[in-house]
């Protein structure tokens, strides 16, 4: 019973044996890249819950000890925030819905429905996502002010609605042009995916008696959802954080209106100088709802993923 | 009823013809099969009867109606395709029920109960409530099917609805669509490019090549006297032996073999011409080689055994030419199962006059087919 069994023994000369240059290379490399990329997220973090004073005196990386720890600057920073927050998820969820949306519905139009002409339509959607946003500033701006101005026209109802002020009309330009600008890129997307279906989904379909649009809400959408998990995310964190169209659109980080990615640049700054505790702390806090996001759709966006390799 | 005619349908893909003219007739309640090598057209034919594909030239007419520009769900048709294209994400309840949402006849309890009637006669009531992806391929075969009967259309059209199924599985669903049509008596449209498939199943058989129609008949008509030499060859397992050469003096003279025509083969026959010799299999008789250099008979021939495929119940034996300078298999032949004979041995070919094929050596078409006076009826 004493007997020792040979693998139970620690065997010192097999770490000699697989220790090899090339390996070590390897880790060093892996562990460079992470400092690499994570020393900023630390410093940021570490930042975010430091004393303007600790800010000053200790190392960035190191974590706040004793009186150098404070919350003021998160307190601080959620308040200055929470409009904006408010502003940024009125603005990009119904815009990322739309654009979803939309996008399966053109993807499955251009894809799995037949008709004349469908290949120029597909060119044109082609076009829309390589129109670069510089070149549209000034022709959007214009048309949302003054040929058709949408957000003037809504006010008075948004006054009369329950939690949204008139301000808020201002985000419905702003809305509505990320749908506009998110539709072709959504479509492409969504189109590779209904490549990959069987056709005999829809022709089935079809024999059943289901209309076109029968069979996309009963059967294409449905089959669609892993899909929808990958560009939903894609699209939340595209408009969430889009900063020229806000910029245009809204204008600036003094209106009510403004959404997070306005207020950011202008937080904890002042003729002072940076106050870069609340700036970290803001910034942490802009980026937790596409987290969020991530996190909630992640199991779908595995999927997605496999499934449009796959 | 569900009377289906085709009148000169034409199909064309840019400059690629798929279906060239055809002309059919599918009586009522008949379940008939069309069949032929892939890309022959039997399945373009289908969807078009289907509706899924648009007609480029000539009537479809199902019950009388003229069907050229119905959309699909007005054409009172069920169709089963080949991966089934069960819809993913509903139950088998939801999959069979789908296309009744679309019939305004039905409430829904009735529909409800209508499905339960259906998985009951498919024997699947008990997977009502799962989705394709848990069910066994032959399982979701039945799905399929339940869902092509509930609506209780006048067409069936089936796109080769066994060719995923393993080998056994295959010959039960063959054994089951066949009590299925009987049962329902709707008429039916199976494409397969399988002609077993095609002999056990179909009432009739429209065989298809390079988008025309080559014959249509009962089974035994098609097998026994081939309008062409396309279908002698796809009809037929093994396939019918095919020896080309040309007519002389009331002969045929072949590369390796002569055979004397009896006056009846020589009539349809004229003079000179290129012509093929077609024998099924199962026709030619081997003999053991006569000892030293016995004659041999006007329609026997000296062959050697190349190789031998036994298949227990028979023997499919592949014979090439005596002479050692051509080893080229010049014929098959299907012996009983108990007849040992090994590769390399000298015998004798024997094909007997009756069971002959002529085929025309340009056109392929049937001059001469074998005589069928001598059929057996069992009673």
């Amino acid at each position: 019973m004493s007997q020792s069994t040979p693998d139970r023994t620690f065997d010192t000369a097999s770490l000699v044996e697989d220790f090899n240059l090339r390996r070590l290379g390897q880790y060093v490399l892996i562990i460079f890249f992470i400092g690499f990329f994570l020393a900023p997220l630390e410093t940021g973090l570490m930042t975010a819950f430091k004393t303007n004073e600790a800010v000053a005196r200790s190392i960035p990386l190191a974590p706040p000890f004793g009186d150098q720890f404070t919350l003021d600057n998160l307190q601080f920073a959620l308040q200055e925030l929470s409009g904006a927050f408010f502003n940024s998820l009125f603005m990009a969820i119904p815009a990322t819905i739309g654009s979803v949306l939309f996008g399966s519905m053109a993807a499955y139009g251009l894809t799995m429905v037949r008709w004349r002409y469908q290949m120029v339509m597909l060119v044109l959607f082609l076009v829309g996502i390589f129109v670069p946003y510089q070149a549209v500033l000034v022709p959007l701006a214009r048309f949302w002010n003054n040929i058709f101005p949408l957000a003037s026209m809504v006010a008075p109802i948004f006054e009369t609605l329950p939690v949204l002020e008139g301000y808020h009309a201002n985000l419905v330009p702003l809305m509505i042009t990320h749908i506009a600008y998110g539709i072709p890129i959504c479509t492409i997307l969504f189109r590779s995916y209904y490549q990959s279906l069987p056709n005999s989904l829809v022709e089935a379909g079809k024999i059943d008696g289901a209309s076109i649009t029968k069979i996309y809400r009963r059967i294409v959408l449905p089959i669609s959802k892993p899909m929808f998990g990958v560009v939903f995310i894609y699209q939340f964190t595209q408009i969430y954080n889009e900063f020229l169209f806000a910029f245009t659109l809204v204008t600036g980080a003094d209106t009510l209106e403004a959404p997070v990615t306005l207020i950011l640049p202008a937080i904890g700054a002042s003729t002072s100088g940076i106050d870069f505790g609340i700036r970290m702390s803001a910034s942490f806090l802009a980026a937790i709802p596409t987290l969020i996001i991530y996190i909630a759709f992640a199991e779908q966006f595995a999927k997605g993923l496999r499934t449009e390799s796959g | 009823m569900g009377q289906i005619t085709i009148s000169d349908l034409t199909k064309r893909f840019g400059d690629t013809t798929a279906v060239d003219g055809l002309d059919l007739e599918i009586r009522d309640g008949e379940f008939l099969v069309l069949v032929g090598p892939s890309g022959c057209g039997k399945s373009t034919t289908l969807r078009m009867i289907a509706g899924l594909e648009t007609v480029t030239d000539g009537d479809i007419h199902i019950a009388g109606d003229h069907m050229n520009y119905r959309v699909p769900q007005n054409r009172n048709i069920a169709m089963v395709f080949q991966d089934y294209a069960l819809y993913p994400h509903m139950t088998v309840r939801g999959n069979i029920g789908f296309g009744l949402e679309s019939e305004p006849d039905y409430t829904a309890s009735e529909r409800a109960e209508r499905v339960e009637e259906i998985a009951e006669t498919l024997d699947i009531a008990d997977l009502l409530d799962r989705k394709p992806g848990e069910l066994s391929g032959g399982q979701q075969q039945r799905v399929a099917l339940g869902r092509a009967i509930v609506r209780d259309p006048e067409v069936f059209l089936m796109d080769e609805p066994l060719s995923n199924l393993d080998a056994k599985l295959r010959a039960e669903m063959r054994t089951e669509l066949q009590q299925l049509q009987d049962r329902f008596g709707v008429t039916t449209v199976y494409v397969t490019h399988n002609q077993t498939e095609a002999m056990t199943m179909g009432d009739r058989i429209a065989v298809m090549d390079d988008g025309e129609l080559q014959q249509v008949g009962e089974p035994l008509e098609l097998y026994h006297a081939p309008a062409n030499r396309f279908v002698a060859g796809f009809i037929g397992e093994p396939m019918m032996n095919f020896v080309e050469g040309t007519i002389e003096d009331g002969r045929f003279v072949g590369r390796h073999i002569e055979y004397p025509f009896d006056d009846e083969m020589q009539s349809s026959v004229s003079h000179d011409t290129d012509v093929v010799l077609g024998v099924r299999p199962e026709d030619i008789e081997l003999h053991q080689a006569p000892d030293g250099d016995g004659r041999l008979d006007d329609h026997e021939f000296g062959v050697a055994v190349s190789v031998v495929e036994p298949h227990g119940n028979q023997n499919v034996v592949h014979v090439s030419t005596a002479s050692e300078s051509d080893t080229g298999d010049l014929l098959q032949v299907v012996t009983d199962g108990t007849t040992l004979l090994e590769s390399g041995t000298a015998v004798v070919a024997s094909i007997d006059p009756d069971t002959v094929h002529v085929f025309d050596g340009e056109t392929g078409d049937a001059l001469h087919n074998r005589r069928r006076d001598t059929e057996e009826v069992l009673v």
